[in-house]
């Protein structure tokens, strides 16, 4: 395996954004420090997932929608003339809500199949998959049928085979929305053990819904919230700890205590 | 836990045995009573069929239905009348049709008949002799030319019409609808007035490109169909990998569109080939085999089947009947050679069950 790549530091800067007329999300200003876990919690529609989905410029491939604000990569804009969304998404991995296997590939395709699409060469792919579905703690259960179909993989395996495709890119920061949603708590803990062990190599964003997992995988949280007909944005941001034990604003203590949302 | 022996019989299937007489008599007795009142006031049989037939058998059938569900049951009955019905009415046309072209194409059929070409066969010779090689040929040659230069055109339209965000989609979605209207013949007569005016000679590829207009619109709907279908997920999963767009495609959404994408090349080609109006205008025939589309003459099955449908002689019509046979014979092998073709990979590809499991 070759060294992995340093963790990066991301951080968005006013960012603000419209689908046609609308503005859903408004002034976000985050930062995630290089090898820290944030959550992003929130009640839904409050534009979480929308606002993760800028960090790697996923935002832009919605018909209709619009953006204004930065975000920077150890300080260099992604959204600049220079870089292009091709190279954020190779260094700014993605897990999805729903997993997401290639159907047409077998688990050792998938794996691999970041590679592929883009375009770099193979050299030790046996090598890859193996760390990838180690790092994604899922080898143990797939080392004996890395040629079978994605598909026959239980969901949450699934997930966690999605996961290990994205490690597979050696990513320097890693989004993940609301990874969980779909599985059950067996496989959600295996994957956020998997979340503490990767931080170590690289910045990790996660969308939940579920506060103890919030408290449980990260180091900072940041509480996001849209009144009615407002466009959302964040209330409260800092520590974990910070955020479930003294909240500083009224909502968010009525939010992380189930009061609301 | 532990394992108890399987049920002789699901209790969802038990047999009620006074239900079972009852629709038996349901069934029978609208036969009967439809049978006796054609008898006996001579009504006309098709007449008596919708007319006496289909509303005595609705009677029977909710009769039934209401006896065992109340008003439900009739709904359902009242379905199930209609839904049979019909199926079976469309089955016995279809079935009179291909039992039409099997029992008057028999005669024509022996080996010969497949390979040999119609050179030195006149209208009274006998049906050993002859036989549609020649134009075997000539239809695989003319629509094979069609098929390989529309297939690249209309997924190429399929992938911008599902893949672009471009606004002039809905004009070019609509054109190619209106295209799917267009009558053969028309299709025909414009490669014709074309041919004409740059004063090219008649010939096979004419006649493909006749086919071209025809074919498109088919392959371009049901692949966008076939796109369409393809989860977005697996497009934003490729493009967070950090896949250009063009790769995301070719090695993402196009192998999970493969089969409804064979399929719509299946649909195209049989869209196509029967056709007989633009051929008869821009493609020669004649007798003897021909592997050159690109000049001179050569024969195609529908032409053939046209040129002898019209005889008066006994073994000309016997030929065109037979012609007509080997075309949906031509057909049937190619839809079965395909589907065994892409069921092969797509089967290699399903979960391995057993090791699921583990």
């Amino acid at each position: 395996m070759n060294s992995l790549a340093k963790a990066s530091t991301l951080s968005s800067e006013n960012i603000s954004v419209w689908f046609g007329q609308r503005q859903v999300l408004s002034d976000v200003n985050l930062v995630f420090p290089a090898n820290k876990v944030t959550a992003l919690i929130g009640p839904s529609g409050c534009g979480k997932s929308t606002f993760i989905r800028t960090l790697n410029r996923m935002h832009e491939l919605i018909p209709g929608a619009g953006l204004a604000g930065s975000v920077y990569l150890d300080g260099k804009d992604i959204y600049a003339e220079d870089f292009d969304a091709v190279s954020v998404r190779i260094k700014i991995g993605m897990v999805f809500q729903k997993p997401n296997p290639f159907p047409t590939m077998t688990i050792r395709d998938n794996i691999l199949s970041g590679l592929r699409l883009s375009g770099r060469k193979i050299e030790n792919g046996d090598e890859v998959v193996e760390t990838s579905l180690r790092r994604a703690s899922i080898w143990n259960e797939v080392k004996d049928r890395l040629n079978d179909q994605a598909i026959s993989l239980s969901g949450g395996q699934q997930q966690r085979l999605c996961i290990a495709r994205s490690l597979a890119m050696n990513p320097q920061v890693l989004l993940m929305d609301e990874p969980c949603s779909a599985l059950d708590p067996g496989s959600t803990r295996r994957i956020e053990e998997t979340i503490q062990e990767l931080s170590s190599s690289m910045t990790i964003v996660i969308v939940t819904h579920n506060m103890q997992q919030a408290q449980r995988v990260s180091d900072q949280t940041a509480f996001f919230l849209a009144d009615d007909n407002t466009p959302g944005g964040v209330v409260e941001f800092g520590a974990t700890e910070q955020i479930f034990n003294g909240p500083i604003d009224q909502r968010t203590n009525d939010y992380v205590n189930g009061h609301f949302g | 836990m532990s394992f108890a022996p399987r049920p002789a019989v699901q209790p969802w299937a038990r047999v009620n045995t006074g239900r079972r007489i009852q629709i038996l008599l349901a069934s029978i007795v609208p036969i009967l009573l439809t049978a006796a009142v054609i008898l006996v006031t001579g009504l006309d049989r098709n007449v008596a069929l919708m007319g006496v037939f289909l509303p005595l058998q609705l009677i029977a059938a909710s009769a039934v239905g209401f006896r065992a569900f109340g008003r439900r049951g009739v709904g359902d009955a009242a379905l199930i009348v209609f839904v049979v019905f019909f199926a079976t009415f469309v089955l016995v046309l279809l079935a009179s049709v291909v039992f039409s072209l099997v029992s008057q194409g028999a005669q024509a059929m022996s080996w010969g008949f497949f390979t040999q070409n119609n050179r030195y066969v006149s209208n009274t010779t006998s049906l050993e002799y002859g036989g549609v090689g020649h134009a075997i040929i000539g239809t695989l040659l003319v629509v094979g030319l069609t098929t390989v230069v529309t297939v690249p055109l209309g997924i190429a339209m399929a992938i911008y019409l599902t893949q672009s965000q471009s606004k002039t989609k809905g004009i070019i979605r609509t054109l190619t609808q209106a295209i799917s209207g267009l009558p053969s013949v028309v299709a025909g007569l414009f490669i014709l007035s074309i041919a004409i005016t740059l004063d090219w000679q008649k010939s096979g590829f004419l006649g493909s490109m006749a086919l071209l207009p025809l074919m498109l619109p088919t392959i371009a709907r049901v692949a966008e169909e076939a796109l369409r279908l393809v989860p977005v997920d697996l497009r934003y999963a490729a493009l967070a990998l950090g896949a250009p767009n063009y790769r995301a495609f070719f090695q993402v959404i196009l192998p999970a569109a493969k089969s409804g994408l064979v399929t719509a090349i299946l649909l195209g080609v049989a869209r196509i080939i029967g056709e007989t109006a633009p051929l008869i205008l821009t493609v020669p025939i004649n007798n003897g085999t021909s592997w050159n589309l690109f000049s001179g003459e050569i024969m195609t099955l529908p032409a053939y089947v046209y040129n002898y449908l019209g005889s008066a002689f006994v073994p000309s019509q016997n030929r065109a009947w037979g012609g007509a046979l080997v075309l949906m014979i031509l057909v049937a092998i190619l839809f079965g050679a395909t589907r065994i073709l892409s069921r092969s990979k797509s089967l290699k590809s399903k979960p391995t069950k057993e090791k699921a499991s583990k």
